[in-house]
């Protein structure tokens, strides 16, 4: 990936996020292959088989909703490349009929990503639905000097409050359609964004179960490829579109193959900052990572219970989510 | 000899649904019986699913349980390994596999190694077996029952084949995990089990049967990939990954005999060095004897010197 790349964004929320911890963007590293001619660049270390990853993954997605007594799907579609993927996989798994994808721009959202998330409903031939955004968040925030639920102070309110207010606007939208559409929220977050913290609490990250959540970006683009992701959607540079001509890589200071084998090595493979360093990475990237991983491990979790009585959920009181007796009835 | 007909039940079982998964037991053991199978595999607590946490106590059978008795009595004519958890007269609870046969059970082998590290956490909800015998069965040969985990020791399958096991069976709760491209079949998981088993049936120069469930609980899901492995550590039959259903294949219990005229590494074991040399290893941990592997002037039952 090179900054200089063409930017055209994503409608971010559901699918892609928006900024939940970012630094003052240090320099952190140079990008990997520049010249734009790979669709993607994959760092060895991370190449998945993708047959079984398929395989397996399906199987997961059938597995989620037959326990919970389901069988449909809802998404938010955003003309990314994970939320995109998603529905590719959903659509193996179960069929594109019983697919939802919904689109939920804002007034600003980039057209671009529209016209992406267009092209993977036509190409799977699943249901879809046009929510715009809008109307919640400028009825809260205030539009053109003229307050709304929020207040006057809201009007001043800076980008990334902004953002988070919208993922959530999504997760709002992607519940109530799950009631009407009967079918599941399926989570669009990538393993690379949930590390560094890269969500929104309750937004983007808030599903029922998430088919993607321990893959690497580089991963998912990967993936995406084998399973037929159209290429415009996997070559653009992934941006949570908050404001015109945002990306992720410029925001964050280093490029996705780069921060993907950090995380691998720190991650999966328990490296130390010695160990790391001597693979190339420099210690300020080091460092600068291991604080975005601790500081967003609260959005990993469950919120923790004030432990009080003789048994206490997610403590000592420990069941499965789907057990008999839990799955809906039709 | 006539070939041993052995049927792998690769499924996929429902969540702390005893019933449920008890009718589909019998509706595949007399599925494998048509097929004319006389071995008949289903994977680790198919009758319960695997992560139960504290479904673990509600779904636990005793042995006297009559909806075993019925499952027995399925078996006549046949051989049948089924798992499920098992509770014990003062309240234990094991992962335990049965063998079932003519309409009995007829061995009882409780989980001994249980992992509680990583993704895994048995050791919280179970209680581990403390024997490995080899089962007698009317296959005419010994049969060894072991669970996932007991055979990621090497005593496991060593202990089970010098008791007279020929047939090593190892039924599986393993969730597949690991999927770089540089893994064998690209699945870390599998490529581990493979080269494991594949070294037992060489090195007892036993049949090894693996029958790994498939689906999925909560996180996890099971790739199946349930295997047979002759003697000579040669793959005999291979189920798909990921797949349910009920495979068979035809093995010759006479190759036993073979590889072990041939390569008699069994006869040459020295369980009497092995255990002397264990009790010694025992004595030295407990601090009861002298460490000759410690560093010099470390405590007894401590491996490292203090320096004060």
């Amino acid at each position: 990936m090179s900054d200089g790349r063409t930017i055209s964004g994503a409608t971010g929320g559901a699918a892609d996020g928006d900024v939940g911890a970012t630094g003052a963007a240090g320099s952190g590293a140079t990008g990997g292959a520049a010249d734009g001619e790979p669709l993607f660049d994959l760092p060895g270390e991370l190449a998945i088989d993708t047959d079984v990853a398929r395989q397996a993954i399906a199987a997961f997605i059938r597995g989620q909703l037959k326990q919970a007594g389901f069988e449909r799907a809802v998404l938010g579609l955003s003309g990314g490349i994970d939320s995109a993927l998603v529905a590719y996989l959903v659509a193996e798994a179960i069929g594109a009929e019983g697919l939802l994808c919904v689109m939920m721009p804002y007034r600003t959202s980039s057209p671009a990503s529209r016209g992406d998330a267009e092209a993977v409903i036509a190409d799977l031939g699943c249901a879809a639905e046009l929510v715009e955004i809008t109307g919640m968040v400028d009825g809260y925030f205030g539009r053109d000097g003229v307050a709304g639920e929020g207040g006057p102070a809201a009007l001043e309110a800076a980008p990334l409050r902004r953002g988070n207010f919208m993922a959530r606007m999504r997760m709002a939208v992607l519940y109530d359609r799950s009631v009407s559409w009967r079918g599941l929220v399926v989570g669009t977050g990538n393993k690379t964004e949930s590390l560094i913290g890269y969500t929104t609490l309750f937004g983007d990250a808030a599903c029922a179960f998430n088919p993607i959540g321990d893959l690497y970006k580089s991963q998912v683009r990967q993936l995406a490829a084998a399973i037929g992701v159209p290429e415009a959607i996997i070559r653009k540079a992934p941006s949570a579109d908050l404001w015109p001509g945002q990306t992720d890589e410029t925001e964050a200071g280093f490029s996705y193959p780069e921060l993907d084998r950090l995380l691998f090595w720190r991650i999966d493979k328990r490296r130390s900052t010695e160990e790391l360093v001597a693979k190339g990475f420099t210690p300020e990237l080091v460092e600068r990572v291991d604080r975005m991983i601790a500081g967003s491990e609260f959005k990993r979790q469950v919120p923790p219970i004030a432990k009080l009585g003789p048994r206490t959920a997610g403590v000592d009181y420990l069941y499965p989510r789907r057990r008999p007796g839990s799955a809906a009835r039709s | 000899m006539q070939p041993l007909r052995i049927a792998l039940a690769q499924i996929a079982p429902r969540l702390g649904d005893l019933e449920v998964n008890l009718a589909r037991h019998h509706e595949l053991l007399a599925e494998a019986r048509d097929a004319g199978a006389g071995l008949v595999v289903f994977p680790e607590l198919g009758l319960t699913g695997y992560l139960l946490s504290d479904l673990a106590s509600e779904v636990a059978m005793r042995l006297d349980d009559p909806r075993l008795a019925q499952l027995a009595a399925a078996t006549r004519g046949l051989s049948a390994v089924v798992s499920f958890v098992e509770e014990s007269a003062d309240h234990r609870l094991f992962i335990a596999a049965v063998l079932l046969e003519d309409g009995e059970l007829r061995y009882v082998h409780r989980k001994i190694h249980l992992p509680t590290y990583g993704m895994f956490d048995e050791r919280r909800f179970f209680a581990p077996g403390d024997m490995i015998r080899a089962a007698p069965s009317r296959l005419g040969v010994g049969v060894g029952l072991a669970v996932c985990e007991d055979f990621w020791h090497l005593s496991t399958p060593q202990l089970l084949a010098l008791d007279g096991a020929q047939i090593l069976v190892n039924v599986s709760s393993s969730p597949g995990r690991d999927l770089a491209m540089s893994n064998e079949v690209g699945l870390g998981t599998a490529t581990s089990w493979r080269t494991l088993m594949r070294a037992y049936a060489q090195l007892t120069t036993s049949f090894v049967v693996f029958c790994n469930r498939v689906g999925v609980d909560e996180s996890l899901s099971f790739w199946g990939g349930s295997e047979v492995i002759g003697p000579t550590g040669a793959l005999v039959f291979g189920a798909p990954m990921f797949e349910e259903g009920l495979f068979t294949v035809d093995v010759d219990l006479a190759d036993v005999r073979r590889e072990r005229i041939t390569l008699p590494l069994l006869r040459d074991e020295r369980p009497e060095l092995v255990a002397r040399e264990w009790r010694r290893l025992i004595a030295e941990r407990a601090g009861l004897a002298a460490d000759g592997s410690a560093e010099p002037g470390a405590a007894a039952g401590f491996d490292v010197a203090v320096d004060r």
